[in-house]
């Protein structure tokens, strides 16, 4: 009687479960059988009139009759709840693709970016990164680099005078001469910056432009270290093994002089307008820094000897990113700036 | 610098070289080549020709002319218009199908009716001189054989700058010299000194200043025949760019071209006296030069006088008055050393270069005055028949001690190289070179300096590292890592700072510009800036470079007005020097400083606030204090930066009269100072154990009262449990009246130790309110 009146009552919860069709009736049947006057919670009290023998059969009886429905209930609310948070979840969809609200990253200018790389590759190898002024003496940009007044060398470089008799630097050399005045020997230095010359300006000349100069003094530097050097700067630069040709070359701050070419990048060696049919371009001057440069520096040319380097950080930019217009990268225009 | 293939030849027997072998070459060990060009490569297929027939054409200048032009191309007819085209005439004849000067292609043509199969061709179409009054004149040749002396040849085209401290490569000998060493050649040279004759000079030589003219050799010719070049000497000189003149003077820019000693001749009867005179300028002396001009001299210039006057300018031009003219007969040959710095400064003050000053500025050889000299006899021989020399060599120099031979140290050579070389190597290079070189100790050289390298050239053994690095290739030292202690480099903090504050103002949307250095005067009055304050450049090109910049402002000014055309909204900035000039011969100070700008066409509020927040980005917790407005800015949006007790620059809005259409907010921030302060310094402050309290409250002010300053005085009466004051909002309309504010702030108070009970907030509250009301604010309840 008792078994029969359960399982009717199981079969009928169930039934309710399977029917409710929101968390609402789900509920209404859970008190309905399961609730504190629900219909097992009857049973419950009907049990005490039972034998104790029956009573404790008809006691395990109910209970896993009531288990098996509490399990049930749980499990259809579990997924009412997971249905309902699913379609909370749905309505708040949004279009990732919609632009980001706010103001657009800026762009560092291209050679704002070489100068940082150069000048990390050379940390790396131990070099300090040194400044110099724009505006410098007569004795910095020329005669301490072994441009005495009236040598023809001077013809090579087209100066800003200014009104002080000072003059707007042609080349990052002078700063060779500051760091040895500043540091002493040993050194190793690089010292990128704005350089001056004064001539016209059309898509390959400019008056204002940057340099990097470099100078390491040790003892008993060879053209074998310099090369190791150059070498290593250029391929962090290009990112590939670069071909490169040394070839004598005068500059008076150095002795030897070096011009350093390397094979052209864009035709490999064969000719192209670049390299100007020859398959080379010229990228960086350099060579042994003369013993006049280091006295000039205080620095006793007896014990102590280098290599120094320029490398034109504007050509190497144009270089780079195929820039066909020199004038481009002082003119401000944000079309062209973006594009860094 | 110009090099002739052929004259290298000629000056290297036996050299097998291509010219484009040639030209790397030298490149490769001497001085860079800037390319090579055949000259006239149509003589390939010029030819003489005699002219059999010439018949006028009706109604025209134009001759008909029937050539013999040798084997190949035959009889031909040609229609020529030259005056001096007559039978008999042995002339240049060019092929139809053939290109010559000046592009000039030739086709066969039908003129007036005759068909011209060629052309007969002058000096000028064929660009072996600068004669165009004729056809060519030939003799000694048969018809059809190529013209006498003027194969075709390759021109090396070398940049002087590379020559700068290489007196003796501005000749063709010096560049032989270093292609017989290069290809361990004998070198051929053309001088013979026994040419030079002895006994008693005709003319006499008063150097008056040996620093300035360390030599002075002449020689007197007489019988002297003044007329044109033959054609090989002429073409020579053409190939090289120099303008063939006459004979005598073609000669002696033929010596200079082969031994780089420049020459002048003068005409002996023109010149009064029979002495030369070398002097500085007297102040104010007035020179005719032979290019026409006139010259005003003064003592720094040193010039070559007779009795007269000035006749030449020293090692830069001769003079109009004792030119060679084509009566001339005796002539004094000039052949002389100068200082090379003089020579230069005379050269850049009177701003005229000529072949002779480039010469002598890089320092030429005295000793090569009497080679030239010999060579020149032997060459006026050949193109003035008869000529004669009066009297023996006059030369006057002060001799200067010959230089002192260089040591070499063997194994110091290799150190520097990076690569070891043998002893016997050195020697050949140094010596193919013509160094003369002595081993008076084991591993040890000295080396004597040929007197054409010892002028500026060659001193120290440095210079010697190079002509043996060279010769043997740099391209055979290995590139070798330096061995060398560990040191940690010393750390450039100001400019890992500005890439710091360029990577932020990026990250904040401000696209980096970069603006010259300079402005000009037009742009500095339009901010009110005077001229004078600017440093000045002495030598602009144009007037847009007459000031240094002491304010990023009006670049930054110009790419406003310059993207405002393609852009509605941007930002900009830069990073950049400012220069203040400083009393006298001082360097100035270079200030660096950063200049953001962001241009909008709204009402340009939102922009001075989106500067003020990059600042504070830049200088957490920075004021941006009220200030009186510059003439270029906005004079009620003005004010400056201020931070830990500094003001370090200025935040503004454009005037709007400096901006067309828009609006334009600046931040300006002086870096060095910013730097100067070192970074913030940071100290931990316990968190707060005990909770704390807050209240808001609203101030009622009027309209123009700075939110700062309200600010300030709800903190100071709040005393020490004041933990913060933030302001919220301000509120304008009913119920204020139309002329006050309300301004809320949130104050939050707390102490360390407890947690504040209601009296003590309450006590604060009005203690604030008080304070306030003291200060003629209200509070709104
Ligand atoms: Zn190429």
């Amino acid at each position: 009687m008792l078994d029969s009146t359960l399982s009717d009552i199981e079969a009928r919860a169930l039934s309710a479960i399977e029917a409710a069709s929101d968390a609402a009736a789900l509920e209404r049947a859970r008190v309905e059988f399961l609730g504190r006057k629900g219909a097992l919670a009857q049973i419950g009290k009907d049990l005490g009139k039972l034998s104790p023998e029956e009573r404790a059969r008809a006691g395990k009886l109910l209970n896993s009759v009531k288990q098996l429905l509490e399990e049930r209930f749980d499990k259809k609310q579990t997924w009412f709840e997971e249905q309902a948070l699913r379609a909370r979840l749905d309505a708040e969809w949004l279009d990732i693709t919609l632009p980001a609200p706010g103001v657009r990253p800026g762009a560092l200018h291209p050679l704002t970016q070489i100068q940082k790389e150069l000048e990390d590759l050379f940390t790396s190898l131990g070099f300090a990164v040194v400044d110099g002024p724009e505006v410098e003496t007569e004795w910095h940009n020329f005669d301490a680099l072994n441009i005495p007044p009236a040598h023809p060398a001077r013809d090579a470089q087209d100066t800003f005078w200014l009104e002080n008799g000072c003059l707007l630097r042609t080349h990052t050399s002078p700063v060779q001469v500051r760091a040895m005045e500043r540091f002493g020997a040993p050194l190793r230095i690089i010292a990128p910056g704005r350089v001056f010359r004064n001539e016209e300006v059309d898509a390959s000349h400019e008056h204002t432009f940057y340099q990097l100069e470099g100078m390491m003094i040790d003892r008993d530097v060879s053209i074998g270290h310099m090369l190791y050097f150059m070498k290593t700067l250029l391929e962090a630069i290009f990112r590939r093994e670069v071909t490169v040709r040394l070839r004598p070359g005068f500059f008076p701050f150095v002795e030897p002089g070096f011009e350093l070419d390397i094979q052209c990048l864009l035709c490999g060696g064969s000719g192209c307008p670049v390299c100007k049919q020859s398959g080379w371009v010229e990228l960086l001057p350099c060579g042994l820094v003369h013993p006049n440069v280091l006295r000039a520096g205080g620095i006793d040319p007896r014990e102590w000897n280098g290599f120094a380097f320029g490398l034109g950080l504007t050509r190497l930019v144009m270089m780079r990113y195929a820039i066909d217009d020199i004038r481009l990268l002082q003119s401000g225009d944000l079309r062209f700036l973006e594009q860094f | 610098m110009k090099f002739s293939c052929n004259w290298l030849r000629e000056l290297v027997p036996g050299l097998d070289l291509s010219p484009r072998d040639l030209t790397r070459l030298i490149t490769m060990k001497t001085a860079e080549c800037e390319g090579v060009e055949p000259f006239a490569p149509w003589l390939e297929a010029v030819v003489a020709a005699r002219v059999l027939s010439a018949e006028p054409m009706e109604g025209s200048h134009n001759l008909k002319a029937v050539v013999d032009a040798g084997p190949e191309y035959g009889t031909r007819t040609v229609v020529c218009g030259a005056p001096n085209c007559r039978p008999g005439l042995l002339t240049a004849f060019v092929p139809p199908g053939v290109t010559i000067a000046a592009g000039k292609h030739i086709r066969s043509v039908v003129i007036q009716g005759v068909e011209s199969q060629g052309m007969l061709a002058s000096g000028a179409e064929l660009g072996l001189n600068r004669d165009s009054a004729g056809v060519l004149e030939l003799d000694g040749v048969e018809p059809g054989s190529p013209l006498p002396g003027c194969p075709v040849d390759h021109i090396i085209e070398v940049d002087n700058k590379s020559l700068t401290h290489r007196p003796d490569l501005w000749g063709h000998l010096g560049m032989a010299r270093e292609v017989a060493a290069i290809t361990s050649l004998r070198l051929a040279d053309p001088v013979r000194g026994d040419l030079i004759p002895s006994g008693a000079p005709a003319w006499q030589v008063d150097i008056r200043d040996f620093e300035l003219c360390p030599r002075y050799s002449a020689l007197v010719f007489e019988n002297v025949t003044v007329g044109p070049s033959p054609l090989w000497l002429q073409a020579r000189l053409e190939a090289l760019g120099l303008n063939p003149i006459s004979n005598i003077v073609d000669v002696t820019n033929y010596v200079m071209a082969e031994l780089a000693e420049p020459m002048h001749a003068f005409d002996a009867d023109l010149l009064h006296g029979n002495t030369i005179i070398v002097r500085r300028a007297e102040e104010g002396e007035e020179f005719a030069a032979l290019n026409g001009e006139s010259y005003r001299l003064s003592p720094s210039n040193l010039v070559i006088a007779d009795q007269r006057g000035a006749v030449a300018l020293a090692g830069v031009i001769g003079g109009a008055g004792s030119a060679i003219r084509p009566a001339t007969t005796r002539i004094v040959l000039e052949s002389a050393n100068f200082e090379p710095a003089n020579i230069r400064r005379t050269s850049a003050a009177l701003k005229l270069r000529t072949d002779a000053s480039m010469r002598f500025e890089k320092a030429q050889d005295p000793v090569n005055t009497v080679r030239a000299l010999a060579r020149a006899v032997e060459l006026f021989r050949i193109v003035s028949p008869g000529i004669r020399l009066a009297g023996g060599l006059v030369d006057s120099w002060r001799q200067a001690p010959p230089p002192p031979p260089i040591e070499l140290d063997l194994e110091w050579l290799e150190r520097r190289l990076g690569r070891p070389i043998g002893k016997e190597e050195v020697r050949r290079i140094l010596e193919s070179l013509s160094f003369r070189v002595e081993e008076p100790r084991p591993q040890v050289f000295q080396v004597g300096v040929p007197s054409w390298r010892a002028t500026k050239d060659i001193s120290i053994r440095e210079d010697l590292l190079e002509e043996i690095g060279r010769m043997v290739g740099y391209d055979t030292v290995p590139p070798v890592a330096p061995l060398m202690p560990v040191r940690r480099p010393w750390v450039n903090e100001e400019r890992l700072f500005h890439h710091s504050v360029r990577q932020m103002a990026a990250a904040q949307g401000f696209t980096e510009v970069s603006n010259y250095s300079f402005i000009s005067e037009e742009m500095a009055a339009r901010f009110g800036f005077t001229p004078d304050e600017h440093l000045r450049v002495s030598n602009p090109i144009s007037s847009e470079q007459t000031l240094l910049r002491k304010s990023l402002l009006p670049g930054i000014h110009k790419n406003i007005s310059d993207n405002a055309r393609f852009y509605g909204e941007f930002r900009l900035f830069e990073i950049g020097n400012e220069i203040h000039k400083r009393e006298g011969r001082q360097l100035p100070l270079e200030a660096p400083h950063l200049m953001a700008a962001i241009y909008t066409r709204g009402d340009g509020s939102a922009a001075l606030f989106e500067l003020k927040r990059l600042a504070e980005c830049l200088l957490p917790g920075c004021e941006a204090r009220p200030a009186e407005a510059r003439p270029y800015e906005h004079p009620a949006r003005a004010g400056e930066i201020a931070w830990r007790g500094k003001t370090l620059g200025r935040l503004f809005e454009l005037h709007p009269r400096l901006v067309e259409q828009g609006r334009a907010a600046i931040l300006d921030l002086d870096l060095a100072d910013i730097f100067a302060l070192g970074p913030l310094p940071r100290k931990y402050v316990p968190l707060r154990r005990f909770p704390t309290s807050e209240f808001d409250l609203s101030v009622v002010a009027g309209l123009r009262v700075h939110c700062a300053e309200i600010g300030a005085r709800i903190r100071d009466a709040a005393g020490a449990l004041c933990e913060r004051v933030q302001y919220l909002y301000s509120y304008q309309g009913k119920p204020l009246p139309e002329d006050r504010q309300s301004l809320t702030y949130r104050v939050t108070l707390g102490a360390p130790d407890h947690t504040l009970s209601s009296d003590e907030v309450g006590t604060v509250r009005r203690n604030i309110i008080a304070a306030l009301e003291a200060a003629g604010f209200g509070i709104r309840q």
